[in-house]
């Protein structure tokens, strides 16, 4: 089974890839690294059963491992099914504030204070958090204390207090966040993209102070009740252990905490619909922040790889994509531009093309942005644009795993995604699959000026141009949010 | 068969709670070209991977007014390319350049001009001179290959690519696969010999977007730059890294030409490679492309003006449509200095962490903040000590200093608890191995102490002196150099008179939408 593996991928060889556009275009420079000849790269994917042991305890914990002997550290990971996405509308915040306050408001054995205490005197640290779609913790210490960080983690995890005085603090914490919501241009224009994006989905939804002044500690105890049981989470442990004996130990410390069946409710799926339109937000600022972007594709769609790389020349790859050279390099109108286009997420995520500009440069931005999206989606990319993007991730792959904390996070996150086991093995070769037609073919499916949603924040007395070029305009007042 | 970084040595402390118990040391190379260049390497074989970085021995502080921003510039423009990459044909870039050069001079005159009694507001020649340069440079882009080599990296597999600039340093990195070393020292060298600064006005106006971004339109970084304009009076750390806005709008081609050759010589230069290289062949690489780029003739010239010692209290308020925030500032030694360790403790009992003495009476308990930070930096220079702190409505800046003067008051009359000193210090043992996890952020560390003190291995040291100070140094340095008439305070406030903006014509029309 093994050798059949190795034979299928054989060790990975990054080559030197050589241009190939015409000579006459070519630097004295690109020359000379034609010429140049770099050694193999001989290097492999780490794998379950070779590199890293995974392993899962009669109560269902999933485990990763994987020693590294170099630095006296431990570092565990931890992901438990749970998040938000499982809520409505009014229950919103009951998951973030359960994952803070389990870490800060004490365990069974331990007081708020005294988890401190503790923890910041060997300078370990063992924290949580709940996200949209995930439940994380996190530990890391020094090897010799790892005892002592075990058994917070697991208190952490099994037995939180939720101390009323801390509740109180994390609420106050939101409202006074909710509070400054509108002091940072990138903050603004990120919450309202996604609102109008998602509406009232949970990767939309905006978090209000009326969402959180009811929450009660009963909310958290019984939302900690319902996820956190041991069939529902992995740790991927790395670093200066003996795996044998860190199993043991974590057998001991977990192995007593009982199955839990969990029912998971219904996920709100998104509505793939577009939202056109130029969504003005006046804001007394000399800098226009310009977002533009529409729904995407799930982390499951076959041309994510097409995907990335037809990102990539478009706007993702930093000063070598069209967006960044025409808006910065070519007319020196924004220091930051690019898009991106999200590949990872569950339900359909976003494309978004983003710039911050002088005000009066927004429309010729925008046009720009227009001109690419079209130009992308009709002619075919360069050979030389195609080669680039295909190299650049086939050869910075490694750095995906370039240490032992890196290596178990991502296998353990590839099975909290239901990707398939095989996914990093096979991932170079579906980079090579893709095609230059590809590229074209998925930039005109996925990108459709015309179905765009444009949201730009702005003085806009100080816009030239008439925006109505772009779509429909619709104007937002930024309102003081309500934290009373 | 792991080659390790570091040596472990034991030690005789037995048992928890006691964290020391293993010393740890970097294990690094070092070596000096005849032409100056320092050179420190670390090898780390567990990844098929390296970290490398330039880091040239000059930042901000070097400028002088007029040029400030210079070394920031500097920093994008050795992305632009040289007369070996980032072109088809450099000759024929040359006499565009020399027009586009001159009439850039013509445009800073305009601009003085514009700024001057008799032309006042008249911004007609400015305009018709920022057009003819814009064509101009249109007319080069047909020989310039756009920012090659950033791109020729990032195809051979570079990650965390870029560059940074500071008040004392200037730094490009790259982590690359470590077959792909030669390639990373052809372009280096090729750069560090002779940059082109070619597109150098249209990357002017994007450093300038960079400012409004930062600095204009983000309300911490509005007051962060106010408050080091007040704190110095005399020494350049008082001018942002970014440069002043008017700097940006006049600063020439030439003048930044030549800061760098004054600065920008391999004998003020460090490199460090950390990762799955070897020691002997870095040495012979660094050599080849590095080698024969020759050093400056005239020593790059050193920082004269020294701060003046402050006599009084400065407070300042920075107008910004934000919630309220608040920065103090003191001046504290420069790195290395007679008690800069003292300040690196005084940081950490503060605010690091959920039993800090700030965090816990003014977050947790008080709760008249939402976040509080102290810092002490390792700098060329005296720097400020800073304390940062965002007041919880409703309570107000004003509260929210005296409560973190009380705070310090407190700690300064009684001085630290055993305990509290027990815990920096292990603390202080635990940060120096948790930074030697990554093959990039050892890179830094090694480089910057390389290039601020000489020696990297001062990273270690450094440490030793912080895990000697006691109680009585913290009482004793509070009391001498935090003290009222040596501080700054800044507050974020809301501007008392909010000015309506008016709409332009053509939203008249639009449908009242509602955003928060």
């Amino acid at each position: 089974m093994k050798k059949a593996l190795i034979s299928v991928l054989g060790p990975v060889i990054i080559l030197a890839f050589t241009y190939s556009f015409a000579s006459d275009l070519i630097s004295p420079g690109a020359k000379i690294i034609e010429n140049m000849k770099f050694p193999e790269l001989n290097w492999q994917v780490p794998e379950v059963g070779k590199q890293v042991t995974r392993t899962v305890l009669p109560k269902g914990l999933i485990l990763y491992l994987m020693e590294d002997h170099e630095l006296p550290l431990v570092n565990a990971n931890v992901m438990i099914r749970a998040g938000s996405i499982y809520d409505s509308r009014d229950r919103m915040a009951v998951a973030g504030i359960t994952g803070t306050v389990m870490r800060t408001g004490g365990t069974k054995s331990f007081s708020p204070d005294s988890l401190n205490t503790l923890l910041e005197f060997i300078s370990g640290s063992v924290e949580c958090d709940i996200s949209t779609e995930v439940g994380s913790a996190s530990m890391s210490v020094m090897a010799k204390d790892l005892d002592i960080g075990l058994k917070i983690l697991y208190e952490v995890l099994r037995y939180p207090k939720f101390d009323t005085a801390k509740i109180n603090l994390e609420k106050s914490q939101i409202r006074d966040g909710i509070r400054r919501r509108n002091d940072r241009p990138g903050r603004i224009i990120g919450r309202e993209f996604s609102h109008l994006i998602y509406g009232d989905h949970p990767y939309g939804r905006i978090l209000e102070w009326s969402d959180v002044m009811n929450i009660s500690r009963d909310d958290l105890v019984a939302y900690h009740e319902k996820y956190y049981h041991p069939n529902n989470i992995m740790i991927a442990f790395s670093g200066d252990f003996d795996t044998k004996s860190l199993l043991k130990k974590v057998k001991n410390i977990f192995g007593d905490w009982p199955i839990a069946e969990i029912v998971f409710p219904p996920m709100p799926e998104v509505e793939y619909k577009a939202k056109p339109g130029v969504f003005v937000i006046n804001k007394n600022l000399t800098q226009a922040n310009i977002t533009v972007g529409c729904l995407g594709i799930k982390r499951d769609n076959p041309y994510r790889y097409a995907i990335a790389l037809m990102n990539f020349t478009l706007g993702g790859g930093s000063f070598t994509s069209r967006l960044t050279g025409r808006v910065r390099s070519d007319e020196g109108l924004a220091y930051s531009v690019g898009s991106s286009f999200g590949t990872n997420s569950r339900d359909y995520g976003t494309f978004q093309a983003h710039a911050q500009t002088k005000t009066n440069s927004t429309y010729r931005v925008l046009q720009i942005f227009k001109e690419e999206f079209e130009k992308i989606g009709r002619d075919l990319a360069t050979e030389h644009e195609f080669e680039t993007a295909r190299d650049a991730y086939i050869n910075n792959f490694v750095f995906q795993f370039d240490s032992p904390e890196e290596v178990v996070n991502r296998l353990m996150s590839l099975e909290y995604d239901n990707f398939p086991p095989d996914y990093y093995r096979k991932y170079l070769d579906n980079i090579r699959a893709v095609t230059i037609e590809d590229m074209r073919r998925v930039a005109e499916k996925y990108l459709k000026p015309a179905e765009m949603t444009i949201v730009v924040l702005a003085d806009t007395s100080q816009i030239s141009g008439d925006l109505r070029d772009f779509g429909q305009i619709q104007y937002m007042t930024l309102e003081e949010p309500k934290v009373d | 068969m792991r080659k390790y970084v570091i040596m472990l040595v034991c030690l005789a402390f037995p048992s928890i709670p006691q964290a020391r118990q293993n010393e740890i040391h970097i294990n690094a190379k070092t070596h000096t070209f005849p032409n100056g260049l320092e050179l420190v390497v670390v090898e780390r074989h567990w990844s098929p991977t390296a970290s490398f970085i330039v880091r040239f021995k000059v930042g901000s502080a070097d400028e002088r007014p007029g040029i400030t921003g210079s070394a920031h510039l500097l920093e994008h423009m050795l992305f632009k390319g040289t007369e070996t990459l980032g072109t088809t044909n450099y000759a024929a870039e040359v006499p565009l350049m020399a027009r586009i050069d001159t009439l850039a001079h013509e445009l800073t005159q305009a601009i003085d001009r514009a700024r001057g009694p008799l032309y006042r507001g008249d911004t007609r020649e400015v305009d018709s001179l920022k057009a003819a340069i814009a064509k101009l440079q249109e007319q080069q882009r047909q020989y310039v290959v756009k920012d090659e080599l950033w791109e020729t990296l990032l195809r051979h597999g570079g990650t965390f690519l870029n560059a940074s600039t500071g008040n004392d340093g200037t730094q490009y990195f790259v982590s690359l696969p470590s077959n792909k070393a030669e390639l990373w020292a052809f372009m280096e060298s090729d750069r560090m010999r002779e940059p082109i600064l070619r597109e150098f006005y249209s990357e002017r106006d994007v450093v300038y977007e960079e400012r409004r971004l930062r600095t204009d339109n983000d309300p911490f970084g509005k007051l962060w730059e106010q408050l080091y304009a007040a704190a110095y009076t005399a020494h350049p750390y008082g001018w942002p890294v970014l440069g002043w806005a008017s700097d940006l709008e006049t600063v020439l081609r030439e003048e930044v030409e030549v800061f760098f050759h004054q600065y920008y010589s391999p004998n003020n230069v460090v490199i460090a490679i950390v990762g799955d290289v070897k020691f002997e062949d870095t040495v012979k690489l660094i050599d080849k492309y590095f080698g024969s780029i020759p050093p400056s003739v005239i020593p790059p010239p050193a920082v004269q003006t020294v701060e003046p010692e402050q006599n009084g209290e400065r407070r300042i308020s920075v107008e910004y449509d934000a919630e309220p925030q608040l920065a103090i500032a003191w001046k504290s030694p420069a790195g290395g200095g007679v008690d800069k360790e003292v300040f690196d403790v005084i940081a950490s009992l503060l605010s690091r962490g959920r039993t800090s003495r700030l965090y816990k009476s003014l977050v947790e308990e008080r709760q008249i903040a939402a976040s509080v930070s102290a810092s002490s930096d390792f700098t060329r220079f005296p720097e400020l000590f800073t304390i940062s702190a965002t007041p919880k409505a409703p309570h107000t800046s004003e509260e929210l200093e005296a409560a973190i003067y009380e705070e310090m008051g407190k700690l300064a009359l009684d001085g630290p608890t055993t305990w509290e000193l027990e815990r920096v210090r292990n603390q202080i043992e635990a940060d120096f191995v948790r930074g030697l996890q990554s093959n990039f952020g050892m890179m830094f560390r090694v480089s910057d102490m390389q290039a601020l003190v000489g020696d990297w291995s001062y990273i270690e040291k450094v440490n030793e002196r912080r895990k000697a100070v006691n109680a009585a140094d913290i009482k004793r340095v509070m009391a001498e150099y935090l003290t009222k008439e040596k501080r700054t305070v800044a507050y974020l406030v809301k501007p008392e008179e909010k000015i309506p903006v008016p709409q332009a014509a053509h939203m008249n029309e639009f449908k009242q939408g509602r955003a928060k």
